[in-house]
């Protein structure tokens, strides 16, 4: 052996254990740890009886492109499809909304604002864990100490904006009873729809900062939801089964033996999976593949109003952006109309402030404002000293600033680039140069959202509104500095009004504020607000008593069933 | 051979750090920030930095640098940012999955691209040889991405709901849903079946390079003296073909083997993503767009040392295939 080779295979040597034990601790300890649970919600559902009746059995198998990243742990997962699994499959939020979007008990059966804003849960006391631990007040606790606290990474920490700070915020009265101690507020109820509640007796000793990268999340997670986690296999699938001992008094165990998530990321093969019933749920197709759905005879589409709302955000800070008369002519000018006609095929409607219309602080007559008027829009450029002084289609200020604004919008998403398109050529009827830019998306984010490197006229934007509603952080002067501020608004009628709306508890008081605020905001501007779509979802007729609606796709997860001729999957599979 | 071995592979060692120090400055100087992710009405400034820390984007870049290198050097790739989990436990569930279709679309390429390069110089100016040419130029020009889209349409949906045959491929995924309750030869027909697809559409264009190249390269051996001298001996136009040509003929070929092993990985992103395969391509690619830095610095070890070996399995076949070659 030469020098060279014994230097080489001492250096090896040297390596090899050094090397391994400093990786080897964390793993071997999320093994174990994973190994552990899993092996305790095994042997307490192995010896639950499995319910009986005609419409028990079979696997359903939904799909999307979203790979619920973050897991199933409603403290730190951030995206919609992860979290609609934690609220209504694995998991259990506090309460719930009805079809009419009031408060509806879940977990807490039960609960009272005091008034000096002490907020009682009382919650059912037969809900277990798929370990078979019962779900207790303590776990409440655990999951608001954790979601309070800023090193977790909650992804929405304005929920307890208006609670007690410190320890005072929460006390556990007795094991199945949990006062909050809050400044009542507009929906305070709302938080806990969403922020589905996590086991204390697996989770307690995890330091919050990594919570989010537990393999709890992804490997082992110990839900007390309909469903119960059996295996997740990265960017491929999330697979459960039935939770045999979900309480009756909530409907009890779910029909389906099984209930599988796929991750399918592009479209067109979603479509075709769909189409050959490999998939019996499409989440959220494109409004261009709704036709092929609609003429399928074993589908069926769904459709039903969402949250996000799409426009064209105006950055107010420069100079031919400022008159809030341009900003008007800017939306006048643009047939939304058509847009929701030729790009979402009609699955959308018109938007006139980011209150959708199925809100109950919706303001029914405003749906009719702002219709597409090029003239009135010409009108108000005239007014605001915006004219075509030199015979070039474009209008020119006094001091000869030609009228252009530059919209970006991300790569990859077609749609928008498509919508930039068509404001481009709308806006050019009424004089106004609009030049298209496409960013890559994380670029564009820097650029819109970094209030230091801030430097756009428009971009093409969705938001996705909670059920409680809150702008401030977009158009309150108080936040202008702020990331979310891109219009950089300062309005005081705004800023009073958004002041005002998180403060009334009650909604039949609130409301003509909130109308007095959808008026204010069509004044204003800051947006042209062009429409809420629909969000869409593409169904096997085989898939029974399926309801989607505006609190989404997975509301009723545990009573979709499937006649016992139409179940597939080999014996195995629909047990 | 074994200190050559030994040679080349130490060698790599400062070529991937090298490949991967390079990445690493690039990927966290393009503008973009991992926590967006989280950015939205009602998360506060405070809430972000937190966010930032627990990802460790607080620290000045030249201390990340060191901080990467020194877990790098205990086996530590870190956690991505985005599927929060360990990046080497996510390579090394996914990283199988590309290994299995590269592998099989590798070999179906090559053994295809060899066949018919062989055929066709074989039968150089025969119709034969003008057909497989029409059709090798028509796959190596086509898009890899459409190709399989046509392939989904073809042999999955008009297969199924149109012509119904009785043999249709599922258009994603590797596995059925009733896997798990599937027999052993169950599994490895439902494996097979669902990598039908992905492997083809990878495999055709490959193959069509392939054998234009082969073709090429036995059209030049064919010609060569010691060929005549052997159909002169009378020997059978079999064994002239097949032991004396093409053992020549495949020198430059396994060249390719080397140059097309890293492209293939470029080739699967596509593939990955239009047929969902849960591979590395795609964890790599979204990782980029998610400006997921420790997925992006992994898997890019895992390509550099890939084209690595690839290059080094090429050369060691020269000597196999060349008996002129020796490393010592």
């Amino acid at each position: 052996m030469s020098h060279r080779a014994k230097a080489t295979a001492s250096l090896v040597a040297l390596c090899l254990p050094a090397c391994g034990s400093d990786q080897a601790a964390p793993t071997a300890a999320a093994d174990a740890f994973c190994a552990e649970a899993m092996a305790a919600v095994e042997s307490f559902t192995s010896q639950l009886p499995e319910p009986t009746g005609e419409r028990y059995g079979g696997t359903a198998v939904a799909a999307s492109y979203g790979p619920l990243a973050g897991g199933m742990n409603s403290l730190t997962a951030p995206d919609y499809s992860a979290r609609q699994h934690h609220a209504f499959v694995n998991l259990m939020p506090l309460v719930r909304y009805d079809q009419e979007l009031e408060f509806a008990p879940y977990l807490a059966q039960s609960w009272e604002l005091s008034e000096d804003g002490g907020l009682t849960f009382h919650l059912r006391d037969d809900v277990l864990w798929h370990d078979g631990k019962k779900t207790t007040a303590y776990d409440v606790e655990f999951t608001y100490r954790r979601a309070a606290d800023p090193a977790t990474q909650f992804p929405n920490p304005n929920y307890w904006a208006k609670y007690a700070p410190g320890a005072d915020a929460v006390t556990v009265v007795d094991s199945f009873t949990v006062r909050f101690q809050l400044e009542p507020h507009l929906d305070y109820l709302d938080a806990w729809t969403s922020t589905a509640i996590m086991p204390a007796h697996l989770l307690a000793n995890v330091p919050p900062a990594e919570l989010a990268q537990h393999p709890f999340n992804t490997r082992c997670p110990v839900g007390n939801g309909p469903f119960v986690f059996v295996e997740h296999r990265q960017d491929d699938r999330w697979i459960f089964r039935r939770n045999p001992a979900f309480p009756a008094g909530l409907g009890g165990p779910p029909y389906l033996d099984r209930y599988v998530y796929r991750i399918v990321l592009d479209q067109s093969t979603l479509l075709a999976e769909l189409l050959t019933e490999n998939v019996d749920f499409y989440s959220a197709p494109d409004p261009d593949q709704s036709g092929s759905i609609v003429e399928a005879e074993h589908l069926d589409l769904r459709s039903f109003p969402f949250r996000q709302y799409t426009s064209v955000v105006w950055n107010g800070r420069k100079p031919q952006l400022a008159d809030r008369r341009v900003r008007t002519a800017l939306t006048m000018g643009v047939d939304r109309g058509e847009i929701i006609d030729v790009l979402l095929q009609g699955y959308g409607e018109t938007a006139n402030s980011s209150v959708p219309s199925f809100h109950w602080a919706f303001d029914p007559t405003s749906a009719t404002e702002m219709p597409y008027d090029p003239d009135g829009a010409r009108r108000l450029l005239e007014e605001a000293g915006w004219s075509d002084r030199d015979g070039d289609g474009v209008r020119e200020n006094e001091a000869g600033d030609r009228l252009a604004v530059t919209v970006a919008s991300n790569q990859g998403n077609a749609v928008r680039a498509d919508l930039a398109q068509l404001v481009q050529a709308s806006l050019s009827q009424i004089g106004v140069e609009v030049q298209t830019r496409i960013l890559e998306y994380q670029t564009m984010l820097s650029t819109v959202l970094d209030p230091e490197a801030r430097d756009f006229e428009g971009v093409v934007w969705g938001w996705v509104n909670d059920f409680r509603i809150d702008d401030t952080d977009l158009f309150h002067s108080r936040a202008v500095d702020g990331p979310y501020a891109l219009s950089g608004t300062v309005n005081p009628e705004l800023d009073g009004l958004l002041d005002t709306l998180q403060l009334i508890v009650d909604r039949d008081e609130a409301r003509p504020y909130w109308h007095r605020y959808q008026r204010a905001l069509m004044e204003e501007q800051p947006y042209s607000f062009l429409y809420f779509n629909h969000r869409l979802v593409g169904l096997n007729r085989r898939l029974q008593d399926v309801e989607v609606d505006v609190r989404g796709e997975w509301v009723n997860v545990g009573s979709w069933w499937i006649p016992g001729d139409l179940r597939k999957y080999g014996s195995g599979g629909d047990r | 051979m074994t200190r050559y071995l030994a040679r080349r592979l130490l060698g790599a060692i400062p070529l991937v750090l090298g490949v991967a120090t390079i990445l690493f400055f690039i990927v966290n100087l393009a503008p973009g920030d991992p926590a967006l992710v989280y950015a939205r009405p009602g998360m506060d400034a405070a809430t972000m930095e937190q966010i930032r820390a627990n990802f460790g984007l607080d620290r000045p870049i030249h201390v990340r640098y060191g901080r990467w290198l020194a877990s790098l050097a205990r086996g530590d790739l870190g956690y991505s940012f985005a599927r929060n989990r360990p990046v080497t436990e996510l390579i090394a569930e996914i990283l199988p999955n590309t290994l299995i279709l590269a592998g099989v679309a590798f070999g179906i390429a090559f053994l295809v691209g060899i066949v018919l390069g062989v055929i066709q110089a074989v039968r150089q100016y025969s119709a034969l040889d003008s057909i497989l040419s029409v059709l090798a130029l028509f796959f190596y020009s086509m898009p890899s991405f459409w190709l399989a889209l046509m392939m989904i349409l073809v042999f999955s949906l008009f297969a199924r709901n149109v012509w119904e045959w009785p043999i249709w491929f599922p258009a994603s995924g590797m596995t059925s849903i009733d896997y798990e309750f599937l027999g052993g030869w169950e599994r490895l027909a439902d494996r097979a079946r669902h990598l039908f697809l992905p492997a083809m559409s990878l495999a055709l264009v490959l193959s069509a390079g392939i054998a234009r190249y082969m073709r090429a390269s036995m059209l030049e051996v064919i010609r060569q003296d010691y060929i005549r001298t052997a159909r002169a001996k009378g020997l059978p136009a079999r064994s002239v073909v097949f032991k004396h040509a093409l053992r020549n003929a495949l020198i430059p070929v396994a060249t390719l083997l080397g140059l097309y092993l890293p492209f293939l990985f470029s080739g699967t992103v596509f593939i990955e993503t239009v047929f969902s395969w849960p591979g590395m391509g795609k964890l790599v690619v979204d990782a980029i767009n998610q400006r997921d830095y420790p997925v992006v610095l992994g898997g890019s070890l895992i390509f550099a040392t890939m084209v690595v070996v690839g290059n080094l399995l090429a050369d060691i076949l020269y000597a196999v295939i060349d008996p002129r070659v020796r490393y010592d």
